[in-house]
């Protein structure tokens, strides 16, 4: 364990009090309604709440809320590409940056980026280099910086259509949004957007085809930019998950472009003077 | 990732080639290159395999060592994954060129291989909460000529149905407190069931069609791919779509149907040879690196 | 016109408005920001809060976890404060370990704590010698418009307000800690530091809650702590050109109005929030 000599050091090991919590974690049963009422089996996504152009330093920015879960994101550049050895300078490059901050979980993460962390921020790029036209940007690099500050589920799935939104808010161009749901499939039935409890309740309980599955979706060019699966599903459950997942997408569509006008008309209002 | 520069000439040809259903090398699109398996080559692991799929080279070294369950799982046993983009393999893994290539596969390994419904993980908890197996799976990359994934999961495979782990007995002394004995016979040892271990399926989608185990030339003709793994069930374990382009619907299913097919087609071949080379036990003639 | 005036001579822009005694953002020389708090939104936290002091954004969020006390105080807990300035907040930040900034923003609001006793290491003691809480405070900045280390302490002062302990009884037998986290308590806040930054412009003027490009112009940047019985907690002079004794009293003075304004400004939306709940 490397010591971190730049940050306020506490003790060498403490553990989380839910290690040490009598009461046994409930078991979410498979057929019942879900805790926060929504439908079993339906595209039921939970309202988000969006808004553009937050965070005044950036070129774009963007913040979504669904549920519980809160997700900011912010754009900078198009600047000039740090890295010299891309042999591939046409086009301009995008970076992404994902980051849990230390309080958005149950458990207390640590500073330091984990192999997780990395891991959503490669999927994040590919799920978002589809949309953007970077050939419109020779020699430059475009930055993608997501900051979770709390996760309740479906992370992966609202960063990306949180850090779509701060790409459109940057001016940034872009053949399409790119927007993303989850699913939880738990045996012969399914949650849409589901939450952290639903996504990490299958360790207890029967583990028969369980999974989890996110697409990212670009809804007027009808293209998947991203999908990742994980756990045990049959491939007709996997097809359907997905088609579920696109129609997810669509039920936030609208919400996301109203936003994105919202934006623009702040920006520029109509009467102003030119 | 290693690649090679394709012109536009070539890309055409090899378009058109496949929209016929025939691939350069005269390959159709679901068919794999030669593939070579060998067990049990490096001695000092407790289990390791190595696989040659056209002229892509992998090594897998399995060891395991007694750690401590992770606190959230008390009861259950874990795998760590380390691929070493060695710089053989591709000038452009020197320095520090292959790290971010090591840190996706190992992400993408441990998702696929890291669960219950690959490997039974419990097996591998000697007692809850204190001690457990850890199986560090080491990959190596020995030469990139296109599809890492399906060769390093066969490998994996291979190597964890090679993997043999001391017995352990927990017996409790005077103090009230537990200690762990190994074994006395070196012979008496744990095998794990790979049944359900999962192969990865890599298919490319070039034009209107997806090939399995691209070349690199293939692959620089398409803009992106999709990892399916895939259980000796047809069951999918994990997708994952790579690449910088986008695919439709409609040809993501086909992409999964069709790799439901070849992966689950890859098991059988795969399990028959590594029980042959088994039953051969010591007599088994070794091919080693060279051969 | 105006833009390429301030872009052009960004420091001339500054001391023309500076001359008539305001500022470009339209406020006078000691006037702060409209600081806006939003206290326990983040659920998966112990305790957390969210400050605006115009665009400067601090989110300040406060996990416990259980920890063996150290040998030399083994009636003490620990309090871990971590400031991060992300790449997100601002442009001049990279990706990486913490830079000079970010080191010394945490150094500081360690010391505020240790100085001020806004909560004294021996209420989070559970078990003499065997057990206690550790509070890992992490400040995040969201977004970086000048005077960060005012919105780090309110964050602070308002999280730890609004944090709230699980019940511990450790078993006699066994000695296993047995956890209660739906029976959980409140924090004792004995002080409520609150600073209040200052930036010295051309040796002479003085001016309050610079905004990030004010801060990058002046000559001298100066924190002041006070708490609620109007004691110094802390004054941060980092380097910079001197500054009179006069002119520090007036900021002192300044900084104990600041205190007051903030004291309740986190009382009043702590109520809010209680009775909303």
């Amino acid at each position: 364990m490397p010591t971190d000599t730049k940050r306020v050091r506490g003790p060498d090991v403490s553990q989380s009090p839910f290690l040490f919590w009598s009461r046994p974690a409930e078991v979410l049963p498979s057929h019942e309604p879900r805790a926060d009422g929504r439908q079993r089996d339906q595209v039921d996504v939970r309202p988000v709440f969006v808004r553009c152009g937050l965070v005044s330093q950036a070129k774009g920015s963007a913040y979504i809320e669904a549920g519980n879960t809160k997700v900011l994101c912010c754009v900078y550049g198009p600047r000039e590409t740090e890295r010299k050895d891309e042999t591939d300078m046409k086009s301009g490059r995008l970076t992404t940056d994902m980051r849990f901050a230390p309080f958005s979980c149950p458990e207390r993460g640590s500073w330091i980026q984990g192999s997780q962390d990395k891991d959503f921020s490669l999927m994040l790029q590919e799920s978002l280099q589809p949309a953007v036209c970077l050939h419109r940007y020779p020699r430059s690099q475009i930055e993608v910086n997501v900051m979770v500050l709390e996760n309740s589920g479906s992370i992966l799935a609202h960063a990306v259509t949180c850090a779509s939104m701060a790409l459109a808010d940057a001016g940034i161009e872009m053949y399409d949004l790119v927007l993303g749901c989850s699913l939880r499939q738990d045996g012969g039935s399914y949650v849409v957007d589901p939450t952290y409890p639903e996504e990490n309740s299958w360790r207890s309980g029967s583990r028969e085809k369980r999974g989890g599955l996110t697409v990212a979706f670009l809804p007027s060019l009808n293209q998947v930019s991203g999908l990742q699966s994980d756990g045990e599903m049959a491939e007709e459950t996997l097809t359907a998950g997905i088609r579920t997942c696109i129609e997810g997408c669509y039920k936030l569509y609208p919400v996301i472009q109203q936003a994105l006008i919202k934006a623009v008309r702040r920006a520029a209002p109509p009467a102003a003077e030119s | 990732m290693a690649t090679v520069q394709v012109s536009e000439a070539e890309k055409v040809y090899i378009l058109h080639g496949i929209r016929d259903d025939l691939r350069v090398d005269g390959r159709s699109c679901e068919d794999y290159r030669h593939m070579e398996v060998e067990t049990d080559v490096v001695s000092n692991t407790d289990g390791s395999a190595k696989v040659t799929l056209g002229h892509t080279a992998v090594l897998v070294g399995v060891k395991a060592e007694i750690g401590k369950p992770k606190p959230m799982i008390p009861n259950e046993g874990y795998l760590e994954f380390f691929v070493d983009c060695s710089a053989n393999a591709t000038p452009e893994f020197e320095g520090r060129g292959g790290e971010e290539l090591g840190t996706e596969l190992s992400n993408t390994l441990y998702k696929v291989f890291n669960n219950q419904h690959s490997l039974d993980l419990r097996s591998l908890c000697i007692s809850p909460g204190e001690h457990c197996w850890v199986l560090y799976v080491d990959v190596l990359l020995l030469q990139c000529d296109g599809n890492l994934y399906d060769a390093i999961s066969v490998a994996i495979k291979a190597a964890l149905f090679n993997t043999k782990i001391p017995r352990v007995h927990i017996s409790s002394d005077d103090g009230g407190g537990k200690e762990i004995e190994l074994s006395d016979d070196p012979y008496d040892r744990m095998r794990l069931d790979v049944e359900n271990v999962p192969c990865i399926v890599t298919l490319c989608k070039i034009g209107h069609r997806q090939v399995v185990d691209a070349t690199l030339q293939e692959k620089a003709c398409s803009v992106a791919s999709l990892i399916i793994s895939v259980t000796h069930k047809g069951i999918i374990t994990c997708t994952r779509k790579v690449g910088r382009g986008s695919l439709d619907p409609e040809s993501i299913c086909e992409m999964t149907e069709a790799g439901k097919r070849v992966g689950k087609a890859l098991h059988s071949p795969l399990m028959k040879l590594l029980q042959q080379e088994e039953s051969l036990g010591k007599k088994r003639q070794k091919v080693g690196f060279l051969g | 016109m105006a833009a390429g005036f301030k872009t052009a001579e960004p420091l001339e822009y500054h001391r023309s408005f500076l001359k008539e005694n305001c500022r470009p953002d339209g406020r006078e020389l000691s006037e702060f920001r409209t600081t806006t708090l939003n206290i326990g939104s983040i659920s998966t936290a112990d305790g957390s809060a969210l400050v605006k002091m115009g665009n400067t954004t601090i989110i300040c969020g406060i996990k416990a976890e259980l920890a063996n006390p150290t040998a030399e105080a083994p009636g003490k807990g620990y309090i871990v404060p971590n400031v991060d300035l992300p790449p997100l907040c601002s442009s001049r930040f990279r990706p990486g370990p913490p830079g000079e900034q970010a080191q010394a923003a945490s150094q500081f609001i360690a010391d505020v704590i240790e100085s001020s006793e806004v909560i004294k290491t021996e209420d989070l003691c559970i078990d003499r010698g065997k057990l206690c809480w550790v509070l890992y405070c992490d400040i995040m900045c969201l977004d970086y418009d000048g005077n960060i280390l005012d919105a780090c302490i309110i964050a602070l002062l308002a999280a730890l307000k609004n944090t709230q302990l699980a019940e511990v009884v450790v078993n006699k037998e066994t000695s296993v800690p047995e956890v209660d986290l739906e029976k959980r308590q409140r924090l004792h806040i004995h002080k409520h530091p609150v600073g209040a930054s200052f930036c010295v412009f051309d040796d002479s003027i003085l001016i309050v809650d610079p905004t990030a490009e004010e801060e990058s112009l002046s000559t001298a940047h100066l924190t002041v702590v006070t708490d609620e019985e109007d004691r110094l907690c802390s004054v941060h002079k980092p380097g910079g050109t001197p500054l009179s004794g006069e002119k520090l009293q007036e900021c002192i003075n300044r900084a104990t109005t600041r205190q007051r304004e903030i004291h309740k400004l986190i009382d009043k939306v702590l109520d809010s929030v209680k009775t909303s709940q």
